[in-house]
């Protein structure tokens, strides 16, 4: 799991330059991960339809890759946002689903060697126009809280997830369910975990970070996924 | 004539039938023709689906069989494990691959990708080989791949199609364990176009919007149509669209053609990639056009109704004929025998009722102008009478003589009339020798006047030419030994008989015998000639009775009369005489 563990931290997105380090503290968790789901039938199905190999079972959706977990102020209270870096590695991004603060400077960064139009469908503005050359980055601030869906018309397959919130504490996922916040202020927050396309139904986790120390979390992910309406 | 009507218009009719079942036949044929074309696209469009599906299964177990190529899990294995794929790994793999490739029999693929298990490149053979270390994860078969399907797709790049399939590749040894996936491809290729059509008789083409990819033919078809069923087509299953979908017309190269689409299954479809199967469109078929492609066996008696054919017509023509004879030709024929016995005299009248329809009213039309013609000279000779005066008894009438020639019969009763002599006209001082003897005395009164038929009008003397005559001087055959009066002119004498001619009268040898009527016709010459002022020198009894006798005689030869009537009467001023022929006995 190392390289996985690797290349979710590679992604992560919590630059914490801006923080007041004084009274900042650690918080760690780990979701309670239910079975994955299985996989979505084919899209795209060819002449025959996709059958399982007779050597090894057939791996589930990686659900770690879809998720991220969030710390929301519960006293409203708006942080200074961070860059998010958000690669686009040949025909996938990085990560599909990945978090960034309102006003936060998203920069993705084209790794692979074909040109992209990326396009918002919700925001077509977004994004600005024009493609995004091979190793080239184009970065935009989104400017309130939504779900963004991002893609690319002639690559029906390259879809990308941005999750923008009210905070700068967003932490990826890893195989294991395990979620690390660094630098987080004291103060009440509310925990939500998002997954794929929404938020995970479930009543919200409040965590109380203090001054000093490690706040540790453990938050059970209901059976099925189910996400808010 | 009314079969042979019913007839002709049956057959008519039947003409009309048979020559609009012969312009209309070639429409049905058409439209036959056409949906046979629909047909048969239709099932060559789905032969080649099926032909595309079974050719992916073989791929598909073609990269199974390549995935499970032992030299390949090692490396792949090595790879997903490294941080950074270099160069050397690359070529090491590719080459790895590039031996697999060489032990492929039959259709070889054109390319191989072989991905370590967290997606990334680790080597490309045969097309981009030195691209590596990119991420094709992504892509729903590479993605399904790694999870452990086996799938095929249509992938689309720099504009070639290609038919691909992928594999997870699998570590056996324990723990089992997906260390990449193996993803073949195969070009869509004009070779290929054509191995799919070589025994279905039509032609396929594999597009990409409105860009052609390959196809079995060489030809530059109009995509606009073909993309325009393409855009209407959205979701449902896409093996079913060669049932769905109608052919449609389409021009290649001002050519027609008929086409059927369907799309191409696989991420292909968002790239609107579909296959069409087309067909030339067979000449419109007309009348004349189906006249031009009869060949000689469709006319063989095997094959052709001949004899159907053949008897109908003879039908038909006996029929017309039999009817033509029934109706025309027998009726007319007996008129024509009819109408020969009228002019022979044989009949006095055409029979009506005898002939049937317009050859009735025909003989119906002879009969009444026969009998208008009767009336109309019955009417003539009452007004020659009153111009000329009564004629003798017997006598055919003045008039007779002063006319042209008598036809040789007659309608309406016995040609009494029919040798009826030429006018014999002539003037004394321009006549030949007179003879000598007297003619034969009748032995009966001059006959009686014919009482039927009448004069036929044409033989009406022309008033001109009788140049208004006085009234003439009628002299009536010589009685026989009652010589009439020199004085009576314009009355008749009585007719000699027979008995007095012969026996009554006795001889006279010294002297020849005076006859007394042409005595009494050449004294009233004499007088009219000297009333006219004319001369009568050189004018003798003996002369003028014998040119009487023999002018007598003649006219007996030539109509069979039995006695010639003289009459005295002034022409132009001058003395004339007439002869007049006495037919009847009374």
């Amino acid at each position: 799991m190392k390289p996985l563990r690797v290349s979710v931290f590679a992604a992560s997105v919590v630059v914490g330059g801006f923080a007041d380090v004084a009274t900042a503290n650690t918080v760690v968790g780990r979701l309670d991960l239910p079975p994955a789901p299985e996989r979505p039938p084919v899209a795209t199905k060819g002449f025959l339809d996709r059958v399982d190999n007779p050597l090894a079972p057939v791996k589930g959706v990686n659900v770690a890759a879809n998720m991220i977990v969030v710390l929301e102020s519960a006293e409203g209270k708006v942080e200074t946002p961070a860059q998010v870096n958000w690669d686009l590695a040949g025909e996938s991004f990085s990560r599909p689903v990945v978090g960034a603060a309102v006003g936060a400077e998203v920069v993705i960064k084209n790794t692979s060697k074909t040109a992209r139009n990326l396009v918002a469908a919700e925001d077509p503005k977004l994004i600005p126009a024009g493609p995004i050359n091979p190793t080239g980055p184009k970065s935009f601030r989104p400017t309130e809280p939504k779900i963004y869906n991002i893609g690319d018309k002639d690559a029906p397959h390259l879809k990308g997830v941005l999750v923008v919130v009210g905070t700068k504490h967003i932490a990826t996922v890893d195989g294991a369910g395990r979620f690390d916040f660094g630098d987080v202020p004291e103060g009440s927050y509310k925990l939500r975990v998002f997954y794929k396309s929404g938020w995970i139904d479930k009543p919200d986790e409040t965590v109380h970070v203090g001054a000093k120390g490690k706040t540790e979390v453990s938050v059970k992910v209901p059976a099925g996924y189910p996400l808010k309406k | 004539m009314f079969l042979s009507k019913i007839f002709f218009f049956l057959v008519t009719f039947a003409a009309a039938v048979a020559l609009t079942v012969a312009l209309v036949m070639p429409r049905p044929a058409q439209r036959a023709l056409v949906s046979e074309e629909h047909r048969r696209l239709k099932v060559a469009c789905g032969v080649i689906n099926i032909l595309l599906t079974d050719d992916a299964r073989n791929r598909v177990e073609l990269a199974g069989s390549f995935a499970r190529t032992s030299e390949i899990i090692g490396p792949l294995d090595a790879a997903s494990s490294a941080d950074k794929l270099d160069d050397t790994r690359m070529k090491q793999v590719r080459g790895i691959g590039e031996n697999v490739m060489k032990t492929i029999e039959g259709r070889k693929p054109d390319f191989a990708i072989l991905i370590d298990k967290r997606g990334r490149v680790v080597a490309r053979v045969r097309l981009d080989e030195n691209d590596y270390g990119d991420l094709l994860a992504g892509r729903p078969l590479v993605d399904d791949a790694l999870a452990g399907y086996l799938r095929d797709d249509l992938w689309v790049q720099n504009g070639t199609m290609y038919f691909v399939t992928a594999s997870p590749v699998i570590k056996r040894d324990p723990p089992v364990e997906y260390v990449g996936a193996v993803v073949l491809g195969h070009a869509v290729t004009n070779e290929l176009a054509q191995k799919l059509v070589g025994p279905l008789g039509v032609d396929v083409g594999f597009f990409l919007g409105n860009d052609t990819v390959a196809g079995s033919k060489t030809i530059a078809l109009d995509t606009k149509p073909m993309e325009g069923v393409i855009g209407k087509l959205t979701g449902g299953d896409l093996a079913r669209d060669c049932q769905a979908n109608e052919p449609i017309p389409l021009t290649a190269s001002k050519e027609p053609y008929t086409a059927l689409v369907a799309r191409l299954p696989g991420e292909a479809t968002q790239k609107k990639a579909y296959y069409s199967v087309f067909i030339k469109r067979p000449d419109e078929i007309g009348a004349g056009a189906t006249l031009k492609i009869v060949k000689q066996s469709d006319l063989a008696p095997g094959n052709f109704p001949w004899i159907f054919v053949g008897g109908t017509f003879l039908i038909a023509l006996a029929g017309g004929i039999g009817l033509m004879f029934w109706e025309a030709d027998r009726p007319l024929r007996r008129l024509t025998a009819d109408t020969v016995r009228l002019a022979k005299g044989e009949v006095e009248r055409l029979a009506e009722d005898q002939h049937p329809g317009k050859f009735g009213s025909i003989a119906r039309s002879v009969n009444i102008h026969i009998d208008k013609l009767g009336r109309d000279a019955k009417s003539a000779k009452k007004d020659l009478d009153q111009l000329l005066g009564p004629a003798p008894e017997g006598s055919l009438g003045t008039i007779d003589l002063l006319a042209t020639a008598l036809p040789p019969s007659r309608p309406g009763g016995p040609a009494t009339a029919a040798a009826a002599p030429p006018p014999s006209e002539f003037r004394f001082g321009e006549s030949g020798p007179m003879a000598a003897k007297p003619p034969p005395r009748t032995p009966t009164p001059p006959p009686m006047r014919v009482n039927t038929p009448p004069p036929f009008k044409s033989m009406t003397p022309p008033l001109g030419q009788a140049s208004t005559p006085p009234p003439p001087i009628t002299v009536p055959p010589p009685m026989a030994s009652t010589p009439a009066p020199p004085a009576m002119l314009g009355t008749a004498s009585p007719p000699l008989t027979l008995d007095d001619d012969i026996l009554g009268a006795p001889s006279v040898d010294a002297e020849p015998e005076v006859d007394p009527y042409f005595k009494q016709v050449f004294d009233q010459f004499v007088g009219t000639k000297k009333t006219c002022g004319e001369s009568t020198a050189g004018l003798t009894f003996e002369k003028f009775a014998e040119k009487l006798v023999r002018n007598r005689d003649e006219l007996m030869a030539k109509t069979g009369c039995r006695d010639v009537r003289f009459t005295v009467y002034m022409k132009d001023g001058k003395a004339a005489l007439k002869a007049t022929p006495v037919k009847d006995e009374g």
